[in-house]
């Protein structure tokens, strides 16, 4: 290139570079952002100044509602598709393959194990209507409780996955709970959770703000 | 990509003639950008905006037998009673115990802590000392922070607070704290106070081990 004459552009800004970074990061954050699960049941939570973090795997989570009706909800495709052909096999639900894929990729889910294989055929939009009554407790005889059952048949189920490497941890037990939730519903999750000797658990806050302080 | 066509369109070629003036190709990107950021914007605010705090809880286990626990000093003993509509009974030790109420506020139930932290330290005299938690900020603890507040929820009590009773712990550094059920003689001092609790070891055993 001869180098005589000055070229001369217009005094405008190159804006590839920027819009490149700008939908780089957009891709990135849309993609990071999880797609709100489906609201089954509504909770509220209290507030602490707590600063721990949820964790992102690994975790299972009781969700109590205002009404005290539980549901229940796990993380890990793997653990959900290996702890429901456990539990298919358990009790005979006889669930088809498919059905079990639907379970595996179901969010939170709160009925009885006898209405367990109606719920799941259910298309998604119609789900959050269904009349669930929350996964019952028996707190006099735990071997009775499904609640119970099914937090030890899932705990196992991430156990054997991890064993076999197909996730990193195990589960960490997560209370999710309204604040308005009368304190025997929630004494009954943690008596049915001491029962089957998870005595380290936590409890879901959202952060502390200045306004709900009384 | 956006310098495409840098000269703007067809100037002086060869050949002379007139020709139509060619439209620039340029495209102006500064409104891609300004909606790119925008949506960058939002995504990063609801992305770490929506993740939930977690609280840690440990529950004695279940399976523990009297003979393997060390009795405590009653006199370090704060027992905080979580009521109705938003109230807390409390009550000092077990002997000549006189129930108190106050609320959840900064002024309440907080006040009660500190004063019970206070008196703990300067009957069993013991100081204050500094260090440096795992942030490195220096941290004042007390040798009183080891009083052994039980938390009984009644059934009136809702689960918020639960979760502000447990806040208060961690607010004020408990460091020894439990939850435990409501005992039927504690339902009677609520109920009347004046009576006295009648306190029974066994029956506190039974609660916390049934």
């Amino acid at each position: 290139m001869p180098k005589n004459k000055p070229k001369r552009s217009a005094p405008s800004i190159d804006m590839t570079a920027m819009c490149d970074v700008a939908f780089l990061l957009l891709t990135f954050f849309m993609l990071t952002a999880k797609a709100k699960p489906q609201e089954t049941l509504v909770i509220d939570t209290p507030s602490s100044i707590s600063e721990t973090k949820l964790p992102d795997a690994g975790t299972l989570t009781v969700l109590l509602g205002k009404d005290g009706k539980i549901f229940l909800d796990m993380t890990g495709q793997h653990t959900r598709l290996d702890l429901i052909t456990n539990i298919d096999t358990a009790y005979a639900l006889k669930l088809s393959d498919e059905q079990k894929m639907k379970f595996a990729n179901l969010g939170s889910f709160g009925v009885s194990r006898s209405q367990l294989k109606k719920f799941i055929d259910l298309p998604s939009a119609e789900r959050t209507a269904f009349p669930a009554a929350g996964i019952p407790v028996d707190t006099a005889d735990v071997n009775k409780s499904e609640l119970a059952d099914w937090i030890h048949r899932a705990r196992l189920a991430q156990f054997r996955m991890k064993q076999s490497g197909k996730v990193k941890e195990e589960y960490v037990i997560i209370v999710k709970a309204d604040r308005d939730t009368p304190y025997p519903a929630v004494q009954k999750v943690i008596n049915t959770l001491t029962d089957i000797k998870v005595n380290k658990f936590n409890l879901i806050t959202s952060m502390e703000g200045k306004a709900e302080k009384k | 990509m956006a310098e495409i066509a840098q000269d703007g369109g067809g100037g002086h070629k060869k050949g002379g003639k007139v020709r139509s003036k060619k439209m620039s190709t340029r495209i102006d990107f500064t409104p891609m950008v300004d909606l790119g950021f925008l949506l960058i914007t939002f995504f990063m605010l609801t992305t770490t905006l929506a993740k939930p705090q977690i609280m840690a809880l440990v529950m004695p286990d279940k399976d523990i037998k009297l003979e393997d626990v060390e009795p405590v000093k009653e006199s370090k003993v704060l027992t905080l009673l979580l009521g109705g509509n938003d109230k807390v009974y409390w009550y000092e030790g077990i002997t000549d115990a006189k129930l108190d109420s106050t609320d959840y506020s900064a002024e309440g139930v907080r006040q009660v802590i500190l004063n019970k932290m206070d008196k703990v330290r300067e009957q069993f005299q013991l100081e204050t000392y500094k260090k440096k938690n795992k942030d490195g900020e220096e941290i004042e603890y007390k040798d009183g922070s080891y009083i052994n507040v039980i938390i009984k929820p009644t059934k009136d009590a809702r689960y918020k607070n639960l979760v502000d009773a447990l806040d208060e712990m961690a607010i004020t550094k408990v460091r020894y704290y439990v939850i435990l059920d409501v005992s039927p003689l504690e339902e009677e001092f609520m109920k009347n106070p004046a009576g006295g609790l009648k306190f029974s070891v066994e029956e506190q055993v039974d609660a916390a081990t049934k």
